[in-house]
């Protein structure tokens, strides 16, 4: 009961701030509200494919990268809103195609061929617009902050109340018996190629558009940064911080991170890497549940 | 009325024979045993049914349906269900949501999640589970963990149970249990059941026909009675 009261009220707070954040005129914390809002959006759709079935993506950057891609080559020819679906249309119809073969595998192996494969798609990409002549693409129209913040707060509400659907869904339950015992839930009735394949399709799409919104923050596409590793690994440790085990955790990893960076890494970007492992490590170890554990343990006093 | 129609089932594993043109045929509503010692293809038999294995040759039909070549999600749909001899409960969630997800999913599969809960309370009152309903399937003992096995395979709404050594590793007292339990999920549900066991006293006091399995060859197929008295059973198990 007291979980659920912390959500209701909890949910709808977060919501009524990020919406009255851009009216308190700050260019500096809409900006901050923006990554915010991008980290959770990534993590909440990581977490629908990795979270609920156990297959852990260390490749989930590749969405976001054929959704900028896409969304470089449309936009201007199509009306921007239209060249966003298409971004996420892309990621979607990726997932597609690449679920299949990669659902295959299973444990470390799937971590490593996700890696490998966002690798091999941003070398692709690289490979083609190098032969294009293209370094780098610029945006000129790119609408004012405020305008993509509100979009890119759009889009971590609607991958929020994705994970909070699926969990909830028989979908939900389907993934998590994939994840406690694949051969298990198949023998009774789990269709578990077809659930996957599911939740990596749903799990793709809203990275795509946010590859697009990214790029109009940023105003140009270049290959290497669209499809950085780097993004992937941040989202896994952001994840791992937060806790697996609910929605409210991608939330609050991506609030520690984008505290953390705020305060320390923006002064000290060297020490990047090096603290999402030592992070990782630390909650592995000590916190397997994460930031929100903290909540269910406090709840569970009560 | 025969339920599972099994003919000329043969099974390879590079050169190793695993099972060799295995035929029999199960009676709705029976207990149909299997023996043979370790290796003999009891397993191997179970996988194929259910569709976790691929058979060389031969087919199975359940209902007159031929099921061979279909994926075990699809078989379980149609109302086979099996157990596994190495448990394989969903540990990190509760007793209760591992029976809901089979209330889904299984032959009996609903949409409502009312409907699975119930569906899945009843499994659990059946094989005895209800006042462990909430504890994490994980923590439950192992003659909690078979009984779970079953639970689940009850609650697809299976007409027809595969169960592989659910007995191993209990205690007298819980073979006792268990017994008891599968004659009144038979009785009360009307099932029709498989069992590959090692108690040799609840397989003879349980099954109506027992096929005897060695190496993969079938060597005998009768009553219990018929069984304990046939001279290659005899044999293979005595020498």
């Amino acid at each position: 009961m007291t979980k659920l009261n912390l959500d209701i009220i909890g949910g709808p707070l977060l919501v009524l701030a990020g919406l009255a954040l851009p009216f308190a005129g700050a260019d500096y914390l809409m900006g901050i509200a923006f990554n915010l809002a991008m980290w959770i959006a990534l993590t909440q759709s990581w977490s629908i494919l990795s979270a609920m079935t156990g297959y852990v993506s260390l490749g989930h950057v590749v969405f976001c990268g054929i959704g900028s891609y896409v969304f470089i080559l449309t936009n201007g020819t199509l009306p921007m809103p239209v060249a966003l679906a298409c971004a996420g249309l892309a990621a979607g119809v990726m997932a597609l195609v690449i679920g299949l073969p990669v659902l295959r595998v299973r444990g470390p192996y799937f971590v490593i061929l996700t890696f490998g494969l966002a690798e091999l798609a941003k070398n692709v990409i690289v490979q083609i617009e190098t032969s294009l002549g293209q370094f780098s693409r610029l945006i000129f129209d790119a609408p004012a902050l405020d305008t993509l913040y509100f979009i890119m707060f759009g889009l971590a509400v609607a991958s929020t109340a994705a994970a909070v659907l699926v969990r909830h869904s028989k979908l939900g339950r389907g993934l998590v018996a994939i994840r406690e015992n694949e051969e298990a839930a198949e023998a009774i009735g789990v269709p578990v190629t077809r659930l996957k394949l599911i939740a990596f399709v749903v799990a793709a799409i809203i990275p795509g558009i946010v590859g697009g919104v990214l790029l109009l923050r940023t105003s140009y596409f270049e290959a290497a940064q669209a499809f950085d590793p780097v993004i992937s690994f941040s989202i896994v440790t952001m994840a791992i911080v937060g806790g697996m085990g609910t929605v409210r955790g991608p939330i609050l990893g991506s609030l520690a991170f984008v505290l953390l960076s705020e305060l320390l890494w923006a002064r000290f970007p060297q020490l990047y890497m090096i603290i999402l492992g030592a992070l990782l490590i630390l909650f592995i170890l000590f916190m397997p549940r994460g930031l929100s554990g903290l909540f269910e343990r406090r709840e569970a006093r009560r | 009325m025969t339920i599972l129609d099994v003919q000329g089932i043969s099974k390879s594993f590079g050169g190793l024979k695993a099972l060799t043109n295995v035929s029999f045929s199960v009676e709705e509503g029976a207990i149909f045993g299997l023996m043979g010692a370790n290796g003999a293809g009891k397993t191997t038999l179970f996988a194929v049914i259910a569709g976790q294995i691929k058979p060389s040759g031969g087919s199975v039909s359940f209902r007159n349906r031929t099921i061979t070549g279909k994926r075990p999600d699809q078989i379980c749909r149609l109302g086979i269900s099996r157990t596994f001899q190495i448990v394989r409960p969903f540990a990190g969630i509760s007793v209760l949501d591992n029976v809901i997800v089979s209330a889904l999913y299984g032959a009996a599969a609903s949409n409502s999640h009312a409907e699975a809960r119930e569906a899945g309370i009843a499994a659990l009152e059946a094989v005895g589970l209800a006042g462990s309903a909430d504890k994490l399937a994980g923590e439950l003992t192992l003659s909690g963990q078979k009984r779970l096995e079953i639970a689940r395979a009850l609650a697809t709404g299976a007409e027809m149970l595969l169960l592989d050594e659910v007995m191993a590793g209990l205690t007298p007292t819980e073979v006792e249990e268990m017994i008891a339990t599968l004659s009144e999920l038979r009785r009360a549900r009307n099932l029709t059941f498989m069992l590959v066991e090692h108690v040799m006293g609840a397989l003879m006091a349980l099954s109506d026909r027992i096929l005897a399995l060695d190496h993969g060859v079938p060597i005998a197929i009768g009553t219990p009675a018929e069984i304990a008295a046939n001279p290659d059973v005899l044999k293979v198990y005595f020498g």
